[in-house]
């Protein structure tokens, strides 16, 4: 299985988001996407998502045209994003009833509610169930937005800046779940300004700058390994951070 | 039967989520009953008779108060980006939008019911008319309301302009369904007989279904941002 982006463009009235990228990820391994504020990050996985429509170019899944417009492949999209998207005034368990219902995932009230144990349990929010998500720490609601994602095991995940909010026992369970998802022959994008965690659980990576893809390769590339090795060396990553890094591919070749 | 299932759990959580928080509800409810408390104390009753500007009170406030209802559906969407999941996901934008509908004119009722019991108890109005048949021009009238209300609160929920837009959007098409409400309801009070409040309920049908199927069509083209 893959998905392609082809030319893709996308203005914001008079800003240009995304100038002619051309993407790919597949089944094998998931694809992290870097760049500074700005550069387009969001904007791709909208555009790859199908929840905006390019002002140029394709998206293809193995080669046929998708669309947002089209609730197939609406079914088979999952997001997590920095915003949790959830209802603060329901309990956790009734906004992934919601959710799994809309996606037709709610015959059997024993079968969705044991769906919605195991998709609790698998980011380690198993005792939030019955939880008003308005009274959740922002880790808790991250979690929660993560679980519901897995409730309707979608077929590719757009991740964009997911760990945000999360503690280190919470973004090691996202990890494992990712891992697990790609393993399991599922299309993976991930957005994220953290590099070195990034190239850890991805196979490949693209960096853009202002709209333009400006470096793309194996995670396991030598330059995805000067990438890592700029963030962890001798200058610390606190003096190059990743938008340095972005910015300046040319340097790290 | 899917666009019947989305359309209840849209529905049945807005409607949950209503009344658990209290968001909208105690605002219309204060108002129409402070509304009839008004008009009742400002006018006077030796001069207009209560039977013969009732009904047009009655739809003016609840005019106003399924406006303001209709302005913050959109709230509780927007606050954590929970309407993008839900745009995300393979539920179709007619049914999201025959849900939110479904659960505005819950609220519209309830406010509707509050407004006539206040202002026939403040101005002392008895209607000749049945509460059924009072119902069956209210019905039809509010679901028209709630149809307009629930496709411009999306459009003035993403406005610069916020909800002072929905009024100025809002207010010129449900001009007919208050005309011929008050117009149904006014002739209910006077006791007149039904075959003459047959014909304005009709034509409020005509709006209510129209408005509804438009809205279903029209809404997925103003639900996203």
């Amino acid at each position: 299985m893959t998905l392609e982006g082809r030319g893709l463009v996308c203005d914001y009235g008079p800003a240009r988001a995304l100038d002619g990228v051309s993407v790919s990820a597949d089944a094998t391994g998931a694809l992290a996407v870097f760049g500074p504020n700005g550069a387009g990050k969001t904007t791709l996985l909208k555009v790859l998502s199908g929840e905006r429509k390019p002002d140029a170019g394709v998206v293809l899944l193995d080669g046929e045209p998708v669309s947002g417009s089209d609730p197939a492949w609406r079914a088979r999209v999952g997001v997590v994003s920095h915003r949790t998207g959830l209802y603060a005034k329901l309990t956790v368990g009734e906004n992934l009833r919601f959710f799994a219902g809309l996606h037709g995932r709610a015959a059997g009230r024993r079968k969705a509610d044991a769906a919605l144990k195991a998709a609790l349990d698998r980011v380690g929010a198993g005792a939030l169930a019955d939880a008003r998500v308005g009274a959740l720490s922002r880790g808790e609601r991250q979690r929660v937005a993560v679980a519901r994602t897995f409730l309707h095991d979608p077929e590719v995940v757009f991740l964009d800046e997911p760990f945000t909010g999360l503690d280190l026992g919470g973004a090691a369970l996202l990890e494992a779940a990712l891992a697990e998802l790609a393993a399991a022959g599922r299309i993976v994008v991930l957005a994220t300004h953290d590099m070195a965690r990034g190239l850890r659980l991805a196979d490949r990576f693209l960096v853009l700058r202002q709209g333009r893809k400006a470096l793309e390769g194996a995670a396991a590339s030598h330059e995805a390994r000067d990438l890592a090795a700029a963030l962890d060396g001798g200058d610390g990553p606190a003096a190059v951070g990743p938008a340095e890094l972005s910015l300046a591919p040319a340097g790290i070749r | 039967m899917r666009e019947l299932r989305w359309t209840w759990l849209f529905a049945a959580k807005d409607l949950r989520a209503e009344f658990r928080s209290g968001g909208r509800l105690p605002a219309m409810a204060a108002f129409v009953v402070l509304a009839g408390f008004l008009f009742a104390v400002s006018l006077d009753r030796t001069q207009v008779p209560g039977r013969g500007v009732a009904a047009g009170l009655l739809w003016l406030v609840v005019l106003f108060a399924a406006t303001a209802g209709a302005g913050r559906a959109f709230d509780l969407e927007d606050r954590d980006g929970a309407f993008r999941h839900v745009l995300l996901s393979p539920a179709s934008r007619s049914s999201v939008f025959l849900g939110k509908t479904a659960a505005n004119l819950v609220l519209i009722w309830i406010a509707t019911g509050l407004a006539f019991f206040a202002l026939t108890a403040f101005l002392g109005v008895r209607s000749p008319g049945s509460l059924a048949s009072h119902g069956a021009v209210l019905l039809p009238g509010t679901v028209g309301l709630a149809a307009v209300g629930t496709l411009f609160g999306r459009v003035s929920s993403h406005s610069s302009l916020g909800d002072t837009l929905l009024p100025v959007l809002a207010f010129p098409l449900l001009t007919p369904v208050v005309f011929f409400g008050a117009t149904a309801t006014t002739r209910l009070f006077l006791g007149r007989p039904w075959p003459e409040v047959s014909g304005p309920v009709r034509l409020l049908w005509a709006f209510a279904l129209g408005s509804l199927a438009a809205g279903a069509v029209l809404f997925r083209h103003v639900a996203e941002e």
